[in-house]
C-alpha cells in the first residue's frame, strides 16, 4: 500500500514508466516501408516563404534603365551605377538590378542556383491582401470556398508513406496553405514540443510517461496513433538538443522571426524526420509609408530575407541537392511612388527560386518597358506569369508530383522552364 | 406502391405530431427521448444531452438535470431565454462589445486610417512617418488618446474574451453552442480586415438571435450584414455598365448608347469607358464569390444542384447588396451618392436602406435572370434577391445539407444516413425550421445509440470549456486561456476560409496539437495559467485524496461523470501495484525532501507562533513553512493526476 505521505511526497504518478529508447516508431515504420537498396531514401524537401503584405518587386528587382519607372519614383529610384556613399543596384543582367541589400543572393544567382520570376502574380485582380493571400494560398484564384491550401494538396500528392513531420508550418496557426485533409503540424517553436511543467523536471517525465501510456491504449484510433506520433517526436526533439544547436558552416541566422523559423526547418531537416513541405512566413512588405532605398524599411526587410534564406543555403550544405527554397507574395505594388515616400497596393511582383535543380542565373518572366499603356488597369506592373505555372513546376519537378488538376483545379497553363529539364 | 408510400409517410406523421405539439409551450407531454431503447440509463442520457449541448457538465450538473428531465431541460435550453445575471456581471466591463458597427467605426480606427486622420489633421508631417520609431509610434497613440480613438485590438480582444465567458458561465449553453454552429456555418473572420470591425455586431445580432428560428431568416440575415458583404465582397458587386439602370449614371449610359449607335470598333475606346464608369464610381463589375459560397457553403452545398452559370445569373440577382456607408467615411463615394438623392427619396429610386443594410439600386444589374431554371424578370430590384436566398434556404439540397452538418455537430462525424433522412424531411416540412429540426435530431434513436456517444472529439475550444467547467474555474483573464486554445489549433474568429472550422476529430488532433493539449490539462490544473483560479480540494469537500489510486479515482469521477474510466484507471493500476513502487516513491520521497522542512517543537502552529513568541522569526509568509510545503506539495500531486485526467485521451472526446 502506497501511504499517503509517501504520495503527497513523491508525487503520485510516481516512476511509471520505463523510458524507451531506439528509433521513434514512426520512423521505423516509414523506414521499413522503403524498398531497399538505401534504407532511408532522402527525400526532396521544398521550402516555401510567404512574404505577407506584398513585396514591392519593382525594387527588389528594378528594370533600372526603365525610363517610366524614373519618372514614376523620383523618390525610390536606384542606379546601378555607383554614385557617392550610397550602394548601386546590383547589376544581374544589363537589365534588371537586385536591390544592395540582398548581396548575398548574388553569388547564388551568379552560380546559377537561383532564379528570379518577374511579373509574376494572380490572375484574380484582387488588390485586398486577404483576398490575394486566400487566392494564391489556396491555390484556387476566383473560388473562395476551397477548403484546402495547395501546399496539403502537394503534399497528397506525394503519394508515399510520411512521418507526421512531413509538412510542418513554422507558424502559431495553420496557414491557408496548409488547410486540408493531409496531416500538417503547425508550430512556432520546437522547444515547445514538449510535456511543459515549469522547474519540475520529475514531474515532467512522470506525467509525460503518464500519458503515453494513456494514450498508447485508448480506444480511440485517431487518439492512440496521433499520441504515439507526439510521444516519439518528443523523444527525438529532446535527443536533438534543440537549445544548443550548432549550424554548419558557421552560417549566421540573423535573429528575426524568417531567420528562426528556417534554422528550425534546418534542425528539423537534419533530425531526418520526414520533413518534405516546410513553410514560414516573413512580415512588413505592406510599404506605404516612407518605403526607404538603400536604407529603410525595405532594404532591412530584403536584407533580412536573403540573409536568412542565404544562412540556411549555407547551414544546409549537405542536403543542397535534395532542397528548393521559394519565396512568394500576395501581389506587387504601385509603380508610381505614394505621396507618403511608399507605394501601394499592386500586381505584379517578383520571387525567388533556390536550389541545385533550378534554372538560375536568370530573370524569367516578361516586363514591359513601363509605359503607361503596358501597365495593369493604368498603374501597375502587369501580371504576365499566372503564380500557379511556377508553383506547379517548381513542386512538380522538385517533389516529383505530376497532376496539376488537383494541385491547380481549373488551371490549364504550363510550366515557364525555371526548373532545370523543364 | 401505395402501401410503401403510406409506411414512406408514417414517420413523417408522428414526427410532425410530435412537433406541432411541442412549441412553444414549455414542456411538450408528448416527447420523449428513446434513449432507454438505446440502452442508456438516465444518468447516462442526461450526461450525452450534456456532453452535446453544453460546453461540458461541471460537477453537480447531471443530477439536475434528471431531477429537471431530460426533456423539459432540452426544451427550456431550445428557447434559451433563462436569465444570466452572474454573466452579465462578468460583461459588464465590455463596453466595445454592445457597441453598434458605426460606433464601433468610430472609435476603432485602423492604423491607416489613423495615419490619414492625423496627417489631415496636421499633428504629424506625412515625411516623418517612420513605422518602427518608438517616439512616432507614442505620437500616434497620444493623438488616438486625445481624439478618443481606442486600438482595434482591444475590440477583438474584448470580443474573444465575451465568447469565452458566455462559453464558460452562460446558462442557455445551447444558444450558445448554436451561436458557435452557425457563426462557423456563415464564417467571416477577423483575418480580414476590412470585415474584421463588423464581426462582433454580426455575432451578436445577426447570428445569436436567429439561431433557433428559421434558417430562411438566417440566411438573409448573414446576405444583408456588413461582415459577411465585406468578406465575401459582394459589397462591390455591380452591374455591368449596360445593365444598370439608366439612372444610375445619366452622362455615361448616354456615351454608351452613342458609341454602341456609331458602332465603334476601336476595342481600345470600347474597353476604356466601362474602366472609367467603374474608376468614377469605384466599383468593380460583378463579383461572383457571395453568390457561390451562399450556395456551395450556406445552403445547398457542393453537389447541390447548380453550375456555374447558376452561380453567375445569382451574383447578378445580388448586385447592389451593399453595405450603407459607416459615419466615418468609408464608401465615401457612394455617400455622396445617397446625400445627393436623399434618404427620403430613396424609396423611390428603388433604393433599401434598412440599418447597416443598403440595396444601391444604381448598382443592380436590371436585366432578366435565371437561377437552377427559376426565371427572374427585368427589373426585379431588391425583391428578386431575397426571393432568390428564400429559395435557396428552402431548397430539398440545403434542407439535406444543413442537416446532416447540424448532425455531424451533435450527433457524430459521420451520422446515420436515418437520423439526417428524419431531419431533412423536418426540415422541409417546417420550412428550415431550426428548433424543431434539432427537437427531430434528439427525438431519433440514433442520437442516443451507443455508437454516439463519446464519438466526437472536442474542438480546442470546446476542450478549454468544458475544463474549466468540469473544474469550476474562475475566469478572471479569458485571454489567457485564448492564447491556449489558439495553441492548440483553433484561432477562433480567426479561420480564414469561408468553410469555417471543419468539424471532425481528424483536423484537431495532430501531433502538435495534441501535445499542446496535455500541456493545457497541466497548466490549468497547475494553476499556471494567469487568471484563471482553479480550486482542486473544493472539488472534493476539501479532503486530500490518499493515494494517486485514490485521486484519479475521485477526480475522475467528478471530471468525467458517468463516463467508463476503466480505460484511463485500468492502465495505471499494474503500476500503481508495482511491488517495487512502495520502495521507489520511498528513494524519490527522500530525495526530493528540501531541507529543513521538519517541522521544529513549538512551531507547530503558525498562529500561536506568532502570538506567543518575542523572538522574530525569518519566514517566507505567514504560514508555517512546513505546511506549506505540504500544500504544496499536495499541491503539485493533485495538479499533476488532475493535469493528466484532463489531458487523458477520454477527455478529449465528448
Amino acid at each position: 500500500m502506497i501511504s499517503r505521505k509517501a504520495f503527497l511526497k513523491a508525487g503520485g504518478l510516481a516512476l511509471f514508466g520505463i523510458s524507451v529508447g531506439g528509433i521513434p516508431t514512426f520512423l521505423a515504420e516509414a523506414a521499413s516501408l522503403v524498398q531497399a537498396p538505401g534504407l532511408f531514401k532522402r527525400k526532396k524537401i521544398l521550402v516555401s516563404i510567404f512574404q505577407r503584405g506584398a513585396m514591392d518587386g519593382l525594387m527588389a528587382v528594378t528594370p533600372f534603365g526603365d525610363k517610366y519607372l524614373q519618372a514614376a519614383r523620383p523618390g525610390l529610384m536606384m542606379s546601378a551605377a555607383k554614385a557617392g556613399n550610397a550602394k548601386p543596384l546590383i547589376d544581374l543582367d544589363g537589365r534588371f538590378g537586385l536591390h544592395p541589400s540582398m548581396e548575398a543572393f548574388e553569388r547564388m544567382f551568379r552560380e546559377k542556383r537561383l532564379a528570379i520570376v518577374h511579373g509574376m502574380g494572380s490572375p484574380n485582380n484582387s488588390r485586398s491582401h486577404f483576398d490575394a493571400q486566400d487566392y494564391m494560398e489556396s491555390g484556387t484564384p476566383f473560388s473562395k470556398g476551397t477548403p484546402s491550401g495547395w501546399l496539403n494538396r502537394a503534399v497528397g500528392l506525394l503519394g508515399h508513406e510520411a512521418t507526421p513531420f512531413q509538412a510542418v508550418s513554422l507558424t502559431s496557426s495553420m496557414p491557408r496553405s496548409f488547410y486540408g485533409d493531409m496531416p500538417s503540424v503547425a508550430i512556432s517553436n520546437l522547444q515547445d514540443f514538449a510535456i511543459q511543467m515549469k522547474g519540475n523536471p520529475t514531474g515532467t517525465s512522470r506525467v509525460s510517461q503518464s500519458f503515453e501510456d494513456l494514450y498508447d491504449q485508448t480506444a480511440s484510433g485517431l487518439l492512440k496513433q496521433t499520441g504515439k506520433e507526439s510521444f516519439d517526436a518528443i523523444k527525438m526533439l529532446q535527443k536533438a538538443d534543440i537549445k544548443n544547436y550548432k549550424p554548419a558552416n558557421n552560417a549566421v541566422y540573423p535573429n528575426t522571426a524568417l531567420g528562426n523559423s528556417l534554422r528550425q526547418i534546418a534542425q528539423l531537416i537534419k533530425m531526418d524526420v520526414g520533413l518534405e513541405v516546410a513553410f514560414a512566413e516573413s512580415g512588413g512588405w505592406d510599404t506605404h509609408f516612407n518605403q526607404g532605398k538603400e536604407t529603410g524599411i525595405f532594404a532591412r526587410n530584403v536584407s533580412d530575407l536573403s540573409n536568412s534564406i542565404m544562412a540556411f543555403w549555407t547551414d544546409m550544405d549537405a542536403y543542397q541537392d535534395d532542397l528548393t527554397v521559394m519565396t512568394m507574395t500576395e501581389f506587387g505594388r504601385t509603380v508610381k511612388q505614394n505621396g507618403t515616400g511608399g507605394t501601394d497596393h499592386g500586381r505584379a511582383s517578383c520571387n525567388f527560386i533556390l536550389g541545385n535543380g533550378v534554372n538560375g542565373g536568370l530573370v524569367h518572366g516578361d516586363v514591359q518597358p513601363l509605359a503607361l499603356e503596358n501597365l495593369e488597369d493604368g498603374r501597375d506592373l502587369a501580371v504576365t506569369t499566372d503564380f500557379r505555372s511556377v508553383f506547379g513546376e517548381v513542386a512538380g519537378r522538385h517533389l516529383l508530383i505530376n497532376n496539376n488538376k488537383i494541385l491547380f483545379p481549373g488551371f490549364k497553363g504550363g510550366s515557364i522552364g525555371v526548373m532545370k529539364g523543364s | 406502391m401505395k402501401t410503401t408510400l403510406r409506411y414512406f409517410f408514417l414517420p413523417l406523421i408522428i414526427s410532425a405530431l410530435i412537433i406541432f405539439s411541442s412549441f412553444p409551450g414549455d414542456l411538450p407531454a408528448t416527447v420523449n427521448f428513446p434513449y432507454k431503447k438505446a440502452g442508456l440509463t438516465e444518468r447516462q442520457a442526461a450526461a450525452h444531452l450534456l456532453s452535446r449541448f453544453t460546453y461540458g457538465a461541471r460537477p453537480g450538473d447531471i443530477d439536475a438535470l434528471v431531477k429537471m428531465g431530460l426533456e423539459k431541460w432540452f426544451f427550456q435550453q431550445l428557447k434559451g431565454d433563462l436569465p444570466d445575471q452572474s454573466l452579465k456581471a462578468r460583461l459588464q466591463n465590455y463596453d466595445a462589445i454592445n457597441l453598434s458597427n458605426n460606433e464601433v467605426s468610430r472609435l476603432f480606427p485602423n492604423n491607416g486610417q489613423v495615419i490619414r486622420m492625423a496627417i489631415k489633421d496636421g499633428l504629424i508631417h506625412k515625411d516623418s512617418i517612420q513605422a518602427d520609431k518608438k517616439a512616432y509610434r507614442d505620437q500616434i497613440l497620444s493623438y488616438m488618446t486625445q481624439n478618443g480613438y481606442r486600438p482595434q485590438a482591444e475590440l477583438y480582444r474584448q470580443l474573444i474574451n465575451q465568447k469565452i465567458l458566455r462559453a464558460a458561465y452562460s446558462h442557455n449553453q445551447m444558444r450558445e453552442l448554436l451561436t458557435d454552429f452557425w457563426f462557423n456555418h456563415f464564417n467571416v473572420s477577423l483575418t480580414k480586415g476590412q470585415s474584421a470591425e463588423f464581426v462582433p455586431a454580426y455575432e451578436r445580432d445577426v447570428i445569436r438571435p436567429n439561431v433557433f428560428g428559421s434558417f430562411e431568416s438566417l440566411v438573409l440575415a448573414t446576405a444583408k450584414s456588413p461582415a459577411m458583404l465585406t468578406y465575401l465582397d459582394n459589397f462591390s458587386s455591380s452591374g455591368s455598365p449596360e445593365s444598370l439602370p439608366q439612372t444610375a449614371n445619366p452622362a455615361l449610359q448616354r456615351r454608351l448608347a452613342a458609341q454602341r449607335a456609331a458602332n465603334v470598333t476601336d476595342s481600345s475606346i470600347k474597353a476604356r469607358v466601362p474602366a472609367k464608369l467603374q474608376q468614377n464610381r469605384k466599383i468593380q463589375g460583378l463579383n461572383e464569390n457571395y453568390a457561390r459560397e451562399v450556395m456551395e457553403l450556406h445552403t445547398l452545398g457542393v453537389d447541390g444542384g447548380y453550375t456555374q452559370a447558376d452561380v453567375t445569373q445569382a451574383a447578378r440577382v445580388l448586385t447592389g447588396w451593399t453595405v450603407y456607408p459607416m459615419e466615418n467615411g468609408y464608401a465615401s463615394a457612394l455617400k455622396n451618392t445617397l446625400d445627393k438623392i436623399g434618404e427620403q427619396n430613396l424609396a423611390k429610386r428603388g433604393f433599401v436602406h434598412e440599418g447597416d443594410f443598403l440595396f444601391a439600386a444604381n448598382r443592380h444589374d436590371t436585366g432578366e435572370k435565371t437561377v437552377m431554371g427559376r426565371h427572374f424578370p427585368a427589373n426585379g430590384g431588391y425583391e428578386e434577391g431575397v426571393q432568390l436566398l428564400e429559395m435557396l434556404a428552402n431548397h430539398p439540397s440545403a434542407a439535406n445539407f444543413i442537416s446532416r452538418k447540424i448532425a455531424i455537430r451533435f450527433v457524430s462525424d459521420d451520422p446515420s444516413p436515418k437520423i439526417v433522412n428524419k431531419m431533412t424531411t423536418t426540415f422541409i416540412k417546417t420550412k428550415g425550421d431550426i428548433s424543431k429540426v434539432l427537437t427531430a435530431m434528439v427525438s431519433s434513436p440514433e442520437f442516443w445509440s451507443k455508437d454516439a456517444l463519446r464519438e466526437k472529439t472536442k474542438s480546442p475550444f470546446e476542450l478549454a470549456i468544458s475544463a474549466v467547467r468540469a473544474l469550476n474555474a474562475d475566469i478572471g483573464q479569458p485571454y489567457q486561456l485564448y492564447n491556449w486554445i489558439n495553441r492548440m489549433g483553433q484561432k477562433i474568429y480567426s479561420y480564414q476560409a469561408p468553410t469555417g472550422f471543419p468539424d471532425r476529430g481528424q483536423y484537431w488532433i495532430n501531433t502538435g496539437s495534441l501535445l499542446n493539449r496535455m500541456n493545457f490539462g497541466l497548466a490549468l490544473a497547475s494553476q499556471r495559467i494567469p487568471g484563471v483560479k482553479v480550486n482542486l480540494a473544493a472539488l472534493n469537500n476539501n479532503r486530500e485524496p490518499e493515494s494517486s489510486g485514490t485521486a484519479l479515482m475521485t477526480y475522475g469521477r467528478v471530471i468525467m461523470p458517468e463516463r467508463d474510466l476503466s480505460e484511463t484507471i485500468d492502465r495505471l493500476k499494474p503500476m500503481l501495484n508495482d511491488p517495487l513502487l512502495q520502495k521507489k516513491i520511498e528513494d524519490a520521497a527522500l530525495k526530493n525532501s528540501p531541507p529543513e522542512e521538519k517541522p521544529q517543537p513549538g512551531e507547530a502552529d503558525p498562529q500561536m507562533t506568532d502570538a506567543g513568541r518575542s523572538k522574530p522569526v525569518k519566514r517566507t509568509g505567514l504560514k508555517d513553512p512546513s505546511k506549506m510545503t505540504n500544500n504544496q506539495a499536495s499541491n503539485t500531486v493533485l495538479a499533476q493526476v488532475v493535469g493528466v485526467i484532463l489531458g487523458s485521451p477520454e477527455f478529449q472526446r465528448k
